[in-house]
């Protein structure tokens, strides 16, 4: 056997199947080959908060709460990842960043879950995320009572604004100088990408319209940060970012969580909640290294998107909570929102090419701002598109039917293919919602089975958006253009958040209404969903619950550890940014 | 391994002449003083003697610009493909002003030059005709003088330099041509033209690093070095250009001096920055492109030496 030089990797790390944050150091996501040291907890003595996820809501969390001097365990399913090392320009090979576990899918419109609804990994699904990072529209956290739909929100747009503000600075967004909708806002951290050739043809379009447009608030680097170099175009965001450019939680809140004390659990799958016979949480089992094994804690955070976290709740069933945990309301689980995803393509006499840089460098927030000439409730935005080879064959494969050579022809196109695609409000419906398969997976727990039919103001919504981009495009002299009508991204809802015990499942705080120390924070807590990203929200969010968190902690009503450490673990987090 | 093609081998010609050529002129600042009298003729009199060697010393200033310009546009257009066959046009002309300049800074004779003048003109017309080709290039992108534009569009304030140094060089043998009578530009007092020229072209510069480092967020802090070390030394050099005869301007010749050593650290900390994209300099042949660009600095360095040059002339000739 041919010895293996020091510091080489060795040959047996594979991030799938071995986990790689043990023996206190974790990867070091910004050197090759690097490990950072990290704080280890014992199983048997119960940690102030054990959080179930690591991506937006998870992984943020965990970061503040260890920055706030809490102790924290953050266990994910998922691979841990080095971008610079374990990512491919290949788009088959990186779908091992997706949850592609067994799950049933069913209703008037199943979902199409994989690509861009889902992750499994350390930094969740913000490792392949597309990195648009807008902000709610202050109207829809009332909703219900500004606008007559949905349910509104506990939380105040103002304090939602600074929350924001916090989120954007901590991701370093690349923004336009000025946003031309809504509030002011503070100057976006770093300047906006240079357009590509697709975000150009948006512009132009909007322009012919008379609607404004923007370059996208993206969060991927326009500037150096720290070990991080600038993004370089390289188009493959939503397969994996290899450079760092790309402000996923995995190079942003996790090495802030770490070097303030958390312990991230790579490959860690939690299968069960564990209820006290007192009714509080006592912790977590999970399965690491091929055994089931249970981590106390004093606090446990759900944050595991909006399936996999009422899977949990509900898999978690005991005797005295019959309909699963935190279920007084009846609602985990219900109310799932996707948002709609439809396309608009067409091909322009010039090359467009439109897959170089990040796929939606400019878009239009027109019709969230909006509300006249609509048929709906809700709004949309629209961004521009650029699909890589492989997804833009399934596309058209998918969408269109195209097969062997007709299929070959289309394909020849590729360079001159132009495309606008939404992000549309759905609303909440509690016939769409997750639920329990009798079916079990590899780790012997019950697959969730995700139901979903569009209403009629999703269609109406979806059909006045495919109208205008259809506009928008002929407005360009693109011809051949088709329309792509079935899509859907990002899963909300299933744990909604309210002011009601008897109508949501948590209070503003994310603090679930049963169980004083479980608490939910990911996408699961939109009582609705905007016609924007969620990323950027449900990051907010987070920051706001911990903040939350130390406030009831010093206050004492909080079962855990009042934090002492804060000033310590600051401190050394400056020293890892810098 | 692929050979290179015409375009690198003009642009790679053009980055190495300007190094070449920036080198000797900044390696020259201190021979130009004392060479001036050691080959002029005795019979000459100081104050001429003084014109010369701040004629040569505008001549450096120019060359440093144009240095500058070589580089900078050789590394900027050949990043856009020399697309538009006018873009040669600065390559060719900094060069040629670059040639002129070498050749002012070693003649000491008290005499104007016909080719020289006519080069510097050539310039400066080139430099007006670039900033209308980069005006239009920003105006018909979509969304028209927006910062998306003004950030990745073909930058503004750039051909200004070469159009500083034309009027520098311009100015270099308006002063060298000076026999009797004071210097003068245009009727006007030469030390202070070239004073005001020189502040105006800092404060012009400054915007165009302003607008570049904003759009690089000022990450770094030195990046605010060129944004408020040369507004100082602008309003130096104009109120030099403006006030009363006699003063000695100590502090601004000692701005002047800082201004150039920033101009010329630049050059590192724009070094660093390129090394600061991904692959470093290992990835120098895309890196040099997508990183702040190398050759812009020392233009700072340039009008900084032109201002010294006026502030001599200013003290030879107090009325100048």
């Amino acid at each position: 056997m041919m010895p293996q030089p020091a510091g080489a990797i060795a040959v047996s790390d594979d991030p799938l199947h071995a986990p790689r944050a043990h023996d206190g150091r974790a990867p070091d996501v910004f050197r090759p080959g690097g490990w950072t040291p990290m704080r280890q907890y014992r199983e048997s003595e119960p940690v102030d908060f054990a959080i179930v996820g690591t991506g937006a809501g998870g992984g943020t969390l965990a970061c503040k709460l260890a920055e706030y001097g809490f102790s924290v365990v953050a266990l994910d399913a998922g691979p841990y990842f080095r971008p610079l090392e374990d990512f491919a320009s290949d788009e088959s090979e990186q779908t091992k960043l997706y949850w592609t576990d067994d799950r049933i899918v069913d209703g008037a419109n199943p979902l199409h879950l994989g690509s861009n609804n889902s992750g499994k990994a350390v930094g969740g699904s913000t490792v392949h995320f597309a990195m648009v990072s807008l902000r709610f529209r202050p109207e829809w956290f009332r909703s219900r009572t500004l606008l007559g739909y949905g349910a509104d929100w506990p939380l105040d747009w103002r304090e939602m604004w600074d929350y924001y503000a916090e989120v954007e600075q901590a991701l370093k967004i690349s923004g336009p100088v000025t946003y031309p909708w809504g509030p002011p806002r503070p100057r976006y951290p770093y300047r906006a990408h240079p357009l590509n050739g697709a975000a150009r043809a948006l512009a132009k379009g909007c322009e012919a319209l008379g609607i404004k447009w923007t370059e996208t608030p993206l969060a991927t680097l326009s500037a150096p940060r720290g070990l991080a170099h600038p993004c370089v175009y390289r188009g493959f965001c939503v397969s994996g970012c290899s450079t760092n450019a790309k402000q996923s939680a995995l190079v942003t809140w996790i090495p802030r969580a770490i070097a303030a004390g958390a312990e991230i659990r790579d490959l860690a799958m939690v299968g069960r909640v564990e209820v006290e016979p007192s009714g509080l949480v006592s912790g977590v089992h999970y399965h690491r290294d091929g055994a089931w094994r249970f981590q106390r804690a004093r606090n446990l955070v759900v944050a595991g998107y909006a399936i996999e976290t009422p899977r949990l709740l509900l898999n978690s069933a005991t005797s005295r909570f019959p309909d699963g945990l935190a279920n007084s309301s009846g609602l985990v689980g219900k109310n799932l929102m996707a948002q709609s995803n439809q396309a608009v393509w067409g091909r322009l006499e010039h090359e467009v090419r439109s897959y170089k840089g990040p796929p939606s460098l400019a878009m239009t927030e027109h019709w969230n701002y909006e509300d006249k000439g609509k048929d709906f409730f809700g709004g949309y935005s629209y961004m521009s598109q650029g699909p890589l080879p492989q997804l833009w064959a399934n596309t058209l494969f998918s969408a269109r039917g195209l097969w062997g050579e007709s299929l070959v022809e289309a394909m020849k196109d590729y360079n001159h293919v132009v495309g606008l695609k939404i992000v549309g409000e759905m609303l909440p419906q509690e016939s769409n919602r997750v639920t329990l398969a009798d079916e079990v997976d590899q780790y012997g727990l019950r697959i969730p089975c995700i139901t979903y039919s569009w209403c009629d103001n999703d269609k109406r919504l979806i059909d006045h958006s495919l109208k205008f981009m259809s506009r928008a495009l002929e407005a360009i002299d693109a011809h051949d253009i088709w329309i792509q009508d079935d899509d859907t991204c990002h899963l909300n809802g299933t744990a909604r958040m309210g002011s009601d015990a008897r109508t949501s499942v948590v209070d503003a705080d994310c603090r679930s209404w049963d169980i004083p120390n479980l608490w939910i924070c990911d996408g699961s807590v939109f009582p609705t969903v905007g016609g924007a990203n969620p990323s950027l929200t449900i990051q907010a969010i987070a920051c706001r619950t911990a903040d939350r968190i130390r406030v009831l902690a010093r206050r004492g009503e909080l079962n855990a550890a009042v934090p002492r450490r804060t000033s310590r673990h600051q401190r050394s987090t400056e020293v890892h940014r810098s | 391994m692929k050979l290179p093609g015409e375009r690198d081998l003009v642009a790679l010609a053009g980055i190495a002449a300007s190094g070449v050529a920036l080198v000797s002129l900044l390696s020259a600042t201190a021979s130009a003083r004392s060479s001036g009298s050691r080959l002029a003729p005795h019979r000459i009199r100081a104050s001429r003697a003084a014109t010369v060697k701040t004629a040569r010393e505008l001549n450096r200033a120019a060359g440093t610009l144009a240095a500058s310009v070589l580089a900078d546009s050789s590394v900027e257009h050949y990043r856009g493909s020399f697309k538009n066959k006018a873009m040669y046009t600065p390559l060719a002309v900094s060069a040629l002003a670059l040639a002129t300049s070498l050749h002012g800074t070693a003649d000491v004779r008290p005499l104007a030059h016909k080719a020289r003048d006519a080069t510097y003109l050539l310039a400066a017309a080139t430099g007006l005709v670039g900033s209308g080709f980069h005006l239009y290039n920003v105006g018909k992108r979509v969304g028209g003088f927006s910062w998306q534009n003004l950030f990745y569009g073909a930058p503004i304030g750039a051909p200004m330099a070469i159009l500083l140094s034309g009027l520098l060089g311009f100015c270099s043998e308006r002063v060298r041509e000076a026999r009797r009578t004071r210097p003068r530009i245009f009727g006007l007092p030469a030390g202070r033209t070239i004073a005001a020229v020189a502040g105006a072209g800092l404060l012009g510069t400054t915007g165009e690093a302003g607008l570049l480092h904003f759009r690089g967020a000022y990450h770094n802090p030195f990046m605010l070095l060129p944004v408020t070390l040369p507004p100082i030394g602008a309003a130096l050099l104009l109120s030099a250009a403006g006030g009363g005869s006699g003063r000695t301007h100590r502090f601004t010749r000692w701005w002047m001096r800082v201004l150039t050593a920033m101009g010329v650290a630049g050059v590192g900390f724009h070094a660093y920055g390129v090394s600061r994209n991904m692959g470093g300099w290992r990835n120098w042949s895309q890196n040099i492109l997508n990183g702040p660009p190398i050759p812009a600095p020392p233009s700072f360095a340039g009008l900084a030496l032109a201002g010294l040059a006026a502030l001599d002339l200013m003290r030879a000739h107090p009325d100048a």
